[in-house]
């Protein structure tokens, strides 16, 4: 076997074993074959609320499973550049390589609304393997309390299907706010989980008619919160103002949680600021300010990133940038694509940013 | 040709607009040009391969060779020399991107990066700075201070062609630069290693792997792929001579280029550079390089883009008076082997000229 491995990964078997190409070659015969990465067939789509929609996918045998509460990564060419955003998969696992994702549009969001406006039945995805410590506490608590806002729902919607599917003796009390009753993504499927389950008990908060769900909602709809064991999603401000209560209840061990889409901290580095620049594989971090390129920046900090002509030419410099928002000095075009290649000696920090050098 | 700074300065602005406007335009369109390119030379590739390994016949054999010639040709011109320049990074497709392609060719990407992409794009046409100017071998301006072994290079460039990819991957290593210094000696070591390694792949690749795999056919294949391989090699080295060596095309000193503003540099771009006029096919063929004017002005922007952009290049010229070099390819390549002829004979340099080549190199 590693014989085998090793003589396939061999360079002198090239151009044979580029997997690349017989890829591409595969995929003309089936949209879904490959050899090594995951894609999937978009077999059905429910248009949840008005802007949003889950998309039930059946990826081909190289998903190797996940555990409910992950996310998954979605990769997509929208007008020839190749995006990738991370979404809750909303299902439960299950043997027959059927999942589900649930997506919002967000204002401006490029993968969101080219999801939402392109995808039909029957097309193919490109994923990414299931990832992320947002799960079921272990060992199952007797008591829980699942609370989540807006598309926050999604992991934990996941995490109550696969709880209520195991025999386990529970007590679930669902919290879940959305600002009316029409934008209450998947409420439908909750009431029915409820009603057929003694296990579980849902509360449905709307903004719009009751003011923002409040700690002091929480212990009149959950009297006994603070006894239970607490999983947390939802929009920043929810979350921060949640996580601020269990704190000051000393009660914060009880509470797991995952945000997704926050706000990074956004200084603009033109006005004076100085941003904050991690290096992923020297574990480095230095500041940049805002008309320094990052080049610069990082040999003063003592780094020694590769570079050649120092004026946007020869792409010597080109490196991959995690997250975080930059401005090209040569364009001003400003930029929060993660994962893009970005050339270090003509672009600068808008934002606190992560570089893999 | 000279301009005022205040001309050379909006002369630079003008360019610089013009490239905004591309980069602001990049999309679908050019993804899908290159995705098809590399559609075409994979698909040649196997066409090729499989004539010269499963045929018996000499038309198959002229047909798979054919098909290979212009297979390594599209991948090393129009994908290659392209991805390397990071005209596709923006697609954020790790199989397209500048840092990691890997062409087919003896030449190390990674010496190609930075001899090329880095060296010969920042100090394109300065005599002592981009090896680029002959080669090391060629005398081609007056300018070059003349050695003896200027006198046979009618015949070394006749050499140098059907062995191209071998001048290209040693040009990287630039023996001559390299046992000058202790340094100098430890970078040829580190650096010829990534050399041989790479030549060892492809002469695996080519006369190994693919002779093995033909069993019997493997005489056959070993001479197509070798055929190939030459073809490709003065195929390139025709179209990249035409690019800085034709008649107008002019070589600077280090004086004249100290403190360079960004419009002087494009200005040197321009009159360093030559086109070679044709249609679509030749130009992809050429990877764009017939195109070589707008390349050095813009050499990250998708090649196509070149075509297209190219009437607007010559009208910004014109409207300063700048020469704008483009002609036939026989027009080109004939004053080239003029060239050749006129300065493998001593003559032309001053003084001045020969000293600071000197004291340079």
């Amino acid at each position: 076997m590693q014989l085998a491995t090793t003589l396939w990964t061999s360079p002198l078997l090239h151009p044979l074993n580029d997997v690349t190409a017989i890829d591409d070659l595969l995929a003309r015969v089936h949209p879904t074959w490959s050899l090594g990465r995951i894609k999937a067939c978009v077999e059905s789509i429910v248009v949840e609320t008005a802007d949003t929609k889950t998309f039930a996918l059946r990826p081909n045998r190289n998903w190797s499973g996940h555990r409910a509460g992950q996310h998954l990564g979605v990769e997509v060419e929208v007008d020839g550049v190749r995006r990738q955003r991370r979404y809750s998969i909303s299902s439960a696992p299950s043997r027959q390589r059927r999942i589900a994702i649930t997506v919002k549009r967000q204002p401006g969001g490029v993968v969101s609304n080219w999801l939402h406006d392109h995808v039909r039945v029957g097309d193919t995805l490109t994923l990414e393997p299931a990832a992320g410590s947002f799960t079921l506490p272990e060992p199952l608590p007797r008591r829980l309390l699942m609370l989540s806002a807006g598309s926050g729902i999604t992991p934990v919607i996941a995490m109550l299907r696969a709880l209520l599917a195991m025999p386990a003796p529970v007590d679930v009390q669902f919290v879940h706010a959305a600002r009316r009753p029409e934008d209450a993504i998947l409420a439908a499927e909750l009431g029915r989980l409820a009603a057929s389950d003694p296990r579980l008990v849902v509360h449905q908060h709307y903004s719009a008619d009751h003011g923002r769900l409040d700690p002091a909602t929480i212990a009149r709809l959950v009297p006994d919160y603070r006894e239970r064991a607490t999983l947390l999603c939802g929009p920043a401000a929810f979350m921060t103002t949640m996580q601020a209560h269990w704190n000051a209840q000393g009660i914060a061990s009880r509470l797991a949680w995952e945000s997704f889409g926050a706000p990074v901290g956004i200084v603009d580095a033109g006005d004076g600021g100085s941003t904050e620049i991690r290096c992923s594989r020297s574990e480095r971090v230095f500041s940049a300010d805002g008309t320094t390129p990052l080049l610069v920046a990082a040999e003063r900090a003592g780094l020694t990133p590769r570079y050649g002509c120092r004026m946007g030419i020869c792409h010597t410099c080109s490196c991959v940038k995690r997250d975080g928002t930059v401005e090209n000095l040569l364009t001003g075009e400003r930029s929060a694509e993660p994962g893009e290649r970005i050339q270090l000696c003509i672009t600068r920090a808008v934002t606190d940013v992560t570089l893999d050098l | 040709m000279q301009l005022s700074p205040a001309d050379t300065a909006a002369f630079g602005a003008e360019l610089d607009a013009l490239r905004n406007e591309v980069v602001a335009d990049l999309g679908e369109r050019d993804a899908a040009h290159i995705r098809r390119i590399v559609g075409l030379a994979r698909g040649s590739a196997i066409t090729g391969r499989s004539l010269l390994m499963f045929g018996i016949d000499p038309v198959t054999w002229l047909l798979g060779v054919g098909a290979l010639s212009t297979a390594k040709i599209l991948e090393n011109m129009e994908i290659g020399h392209n991805v390397m320049h990071g005209q596709y990074d923006w697609m954020n497709d790790p199989t397209l991107a500048s840092a990691t392609y890997e062409w087919d060719n003896v030449c190390d990407s990674g010496h190609w990066r930075r001899y090329h992409n880095y060296e010969h794009h920042t100090f394109t046409n300065i005599l002592g700075r981009d090896r680029d100017v002959g080669y090391g071998l060629l005398r081609i301006s007056p300018e070059q201070y003349w050695r003896p072994k200027h006198l046979v290079q009618p015949i070394s460039n006749v050499v140098l062609a059907a062995l191209f990819q071998w001048g290209v991957g040693l040009h990287g290593l630039d023996p001559t630069r390299a046992f000058k210094s202790k340094i100098g000696r430890a970078r040829i070591r580190r650096e010829s290693r990534a050399f041989f390694r790479k030549a060892a792949r492809q002469l695996g690749k080519d006369y190994v792997l693919f002779p093995l795999l033909a069993l019997g056919n493997a005489p056959r294949v070993l001479l197509g792929n070798l055929t190939a391989n030459v073809i490709r090699n003065v195929w390139t080295n025709v179209i990249i001579f035409c690019g800085h060596f034709p008649e107008g095309a002019r070589v600077y000193t280090r004086e004249e280029t100290r403190n360079e503003s960004r419009g002087d540099w494009y200005l040197r771009q321009l009159q360093g550079s030559a086109n070679i006029e044709g249609s679509s096919v030749f130009h992809v063929l050429t990877g764009h390089l017939s195109h070589q004017i707008e390349h050095h002005l813009f050499p990250d922007l998708p090649a196509p883009r070149y075509a297209e952009i190219a009437p607007r290049v010559r009208a910004i010229c014109e409207k300063y008076g700048l020469p704008y070099n483009t002609g036939s390819f026989w027009q080109q390549y004939g004053s080239v082997l003029k060239k050749l002829f006129t300065y493998a004979l001593p003559g032309g340099t001053t003084k001045w000229n020969a000293y600071s080549q000197k004291s340079l190199s």
